[in-house]
């Protein structure tokens, strides 16, 4: 047993300096197994997001086979950033939001911008190309083929419309001619209007707020970008009906600061799909920052928590806010022989796929891609 | 008292189902249409909070396939069940359209009956059929899904107090999340014996209710629906099995929605449902008609749909996009 135990040190030895050497506060990079550890944590704290293999052919070595990236699915996105255009007189809308433990009365506050804002009047009556995808039930097929022209922002057509005219008609007749009064009809039962429980269906979503509000969801993946040793984050999304967006209509839930600059349609590296994903030039510097801002915030709070405490490590223990910012560091310093580390530690590496969701979510204001606003 | 209305599966195909597709019929399956078994999967039905409106916003009742749906074992996200489907794909937009839609979709439903009779095995009662017609130049997919279900006659009836949430009615939601958090099941039995509740399979029916006042016992199932007042689409089946395999306890079934992926954070209610359905009665033992074959968003019609995924695939258009 004792023998597992040093073999078990001794690996751990083996792989903690890669750990240490790694300065993700000085430039906000990661190591792949920082991006693990971090994957780690954010799927055990969300569930919502899990770890994936991918296509085997495309692993990547310096990840486990069983991690080679993160999905979350059905992420839902209400309204069309494009309709959230900002403005001066919206520099009032940014909010505090606190981030931490409210308890100990040091949280780390955190500024939402686009809080409560309203869609614009106008693009409310100015949809622009976020009509329905095309079906195949006849008339009306010839007008809403003009809709999915891939149409730039300066209205420039980039793509060839396709070319649906030798699929017939597909409706069929005298099947299931019977209507079933137990199949809920999708939109005669309270139309536009709320139920007692206030509960909607998204597809009357539109109908009951009168603007054009379409309910859209994505797929989100998370990979580990080698070259610029960050996260990297990918989008598929899907429209009010299911069908696939283009990428035109997805940069619709890109802020216009990123949309055709930072967000491109590129091959995802983990199977033959295509999706739209935010470059991660820029990555690095934008952690940085906002980690160095945080990390101020929680070095802080752990010398106060030193300072209240004769013992940290039990502190630390049985600290709310253990597994926001130490998880691992309770465990570890116990290990280690409790109290010999005067040293403080800051922000954990393990929360920095979450503080990378909450910047993503500034690039897609409207994807409801920050599952963690719940601490 | 008003029939129950069952809210339809909608369903999604990942883009990742369709370039498997686009591989498979280029270097496995050529020209052969034979019919393939894949799956799918369905969660519990979600809802988001609107923070501009407040409103609670039902996100669809789906069913899913992806890129794995053609693997015997596929990785399934929390808090969701797996359904089996047949897959067929046919050469030509002819074969497509002159493919008898009515009696593929009672094929399947045979076989649900089947099950339903010979082995009283509930994990086959969600199958569904998926016809499909692939333009591989175009990347443009034709495709049908299926949902069968029987068509209950006389139809099921929610009793006047409707449907409540389930907290009002069951104490011990959350020993119940616990035991389908460790082991999720799409149906599953739930009985009160004082302030404990057990959860159960359906297959052990008989010895699991055994000596359980009707009051007390209740009937589960995993809801992707997440609309107040209607139940989703895998309850139709789970109440005929129910009605054909033990007639004369089924009169009346006391009915639990279930609708929770975590457990509600402090002062948030649970969302689950829970209501009690009543049929009169009937012959359960013929076999009854089955519906499901899915209606246009859009439109509310029966018809086949297109995935147009141009945008996404075809390299020319790709580097049209890139800047």
């Amino acid at each position: 047993m004792h023998a597992i135990q040093q073999q078990y040190w001794a690996v751990r030895d083996y792989l903690s300096p890669v750990l240490k050497e790694s300065k993700f506060k000085e430039h906000g990079r990661i190591t792949p197994e920082e991006f693990v550890a971090a994957g780690d944590f954010l799927s055990y704290k969300f569930p919502v997001w899990t770890w994936e293999k991918g296509d085997a052919s495309r692993a990547r070595d310096y990840l486990p086979a069983d991690r080679q990236y993160l999905v979350t699915r059905g992420v839902p996105c209400l309204r069309r950033a494009t309709s959230l255009a900002y403005t001066d007189a919206d520099e009032d809308a940014e909010r505090l939001l606190s981030f931490g433990d409210p308890s100990s009365g040091a949280a780390d506050e955190w500024v939402e911008t686009h809080a409560g804002r309203n869609a614009t009047v106008d693009s409310a009556a100015n949809p622009g190309e976020i009509d329905d995808i095309p079906d195949l039930d006849g008339d009306g097929l010839a007008g809403a083929m003009a809709n999915v022209s891939m149409t730039s922002e300066t209205g420039a057509t980039v793509g060839e419309t396709p070319d649906l005219d030798d699929i017939p008609d597909m409706e069929e007749d005298g099947l299931e001619e019977d209507e079933d009064e137990a199949t809920m009809a999708p939109s005669a039962p309270k139309s536009g209007v709320p139920t007692s429980s206030g509960v909607i269906d998204a597809s009357q979503v539109g109908v009951a707020n009168g603007n054009l509000l379409q309910v859209r969801t994505y797929d989100v993946m998370i990979t580990y970008d080698k070259y610029y040793q960050t996260p990297r984050i990918w989008l598929i999304g899907y429209d009010e009906n299911r069908s696939p967006l283009t990428p035109s209509q997805i940069f619709q839930d890109v802020s216009a600061d990123h949309a055709l600059k930072t967000v491109t349609i590129e091959g995802f590296p983990h199977s033959a799909l295509q999706a739209a994903s935010v470059h991660p030039c820029k990555h690095a510097s934008v952690m940085k920052k906002v980690i160095e801002r945080m990390n101020a915030g929680v070095v802080q709070e752990q010398l106060a928590a030193r300072k209240n405490s004769g013992k940290p490590q039990d502190k630390d223990k049985d600290g709310k806010k253990k597994w926001a910012f130490g998880r691992k560091g309770g465990k570890d310093d116990n290990l280690k022989g409790a109290g010999e580390d005067e040293e403080v530690e800051g922000m954990r590496v393990d929360f920095y796929l979450v503080v990378f969701l909450k910047f993503i979510a500034s690039i897609v204001p409207t994807i409801e891609v920050d599952s963690t606003t719940a601490f | 008292m008003p029939v129950v209305q069952f809210a339809p599966f909608a369903s999604l195909v990942q883009p990742g189902f369709w370039h498997e597709l686009t591989r498979m019929k280029i270097d496995v399956l050529r020209l052969s249409d034979e019919a393939l078994t894949v799956s799918g999967s369905y969660s519990v039905g979600r809802s988001i909070r609107d923070r501009e409106t407040g409103q609670d916003i039902a996100l669809g009742c789906n069913l899913i396939v992806g890129e794995d749906a053609y693997q015997k074992a596929s990785q399934l996200p929390p808090m969701s069940v797996a359904a089996t489907g047949v897959f067929k794909n046919y050469n030509t937009i002819e074969d497509f359209k002159a493919a008898d839609k009515a009696a593929l979709c009672n094929d399947v439903a045979s076989k649900i009956w089947d099950s339903i009779i010979s082995t009283k095995n509930t994990s086959l009662l969600t199958q569904f059929l998926l016809i499909t017609f692939a333009d591989l130049k175009k990347y443009q997919y034709v495709y049908w899904f299926a949902f069968p279900a029987f068509v209950s006659k006389p139809a099921w009836e929610i009793s006047e107090s409707g449907w409540k949430p389930a907290q009002d009615e069951i104490k011990g939601l959350e020993s119940i999340y616990d035991s389908l958090h460790k082991s999720i099941q799409s149906f599953f039995l739930v009985k009160e014996v004082g302030d404990i509740v057990v959860v159960g399979s359906v297959e052990q029916y008989d010895a699991f209710f055994a000596g359980v006042a009707p009051e007390n016992r209740i009937i589960g199932f995993l809801d992707p629906s997440a609309l107040p007042e209607n139940p989703g689409w895998p309850l139709r089946n789970l109440l005929t099995y129910l009605r054909v395999v033990y007639p004369s306890q089924t009169s009346s079934i006391r009915v639990l929605c279930w609708r929770d992926s975590e457990k509600p954070i402090a002062g948030n209610p649970w969302k689950s449902r829970f209501g009690v359905v009543t049929i009169r009665e009937g012959d359960p033992t013929a076999k009854p008609s089955a519906i499901g074959w899915e209606r246009l968003p859009t439109t509310n019609k029966l018809s086949a749909r297109v995935a147009d995924l141009a945008p996404m695939m075809d390299p020319r258009r790709l580097a049209d996009q890139a800047v």
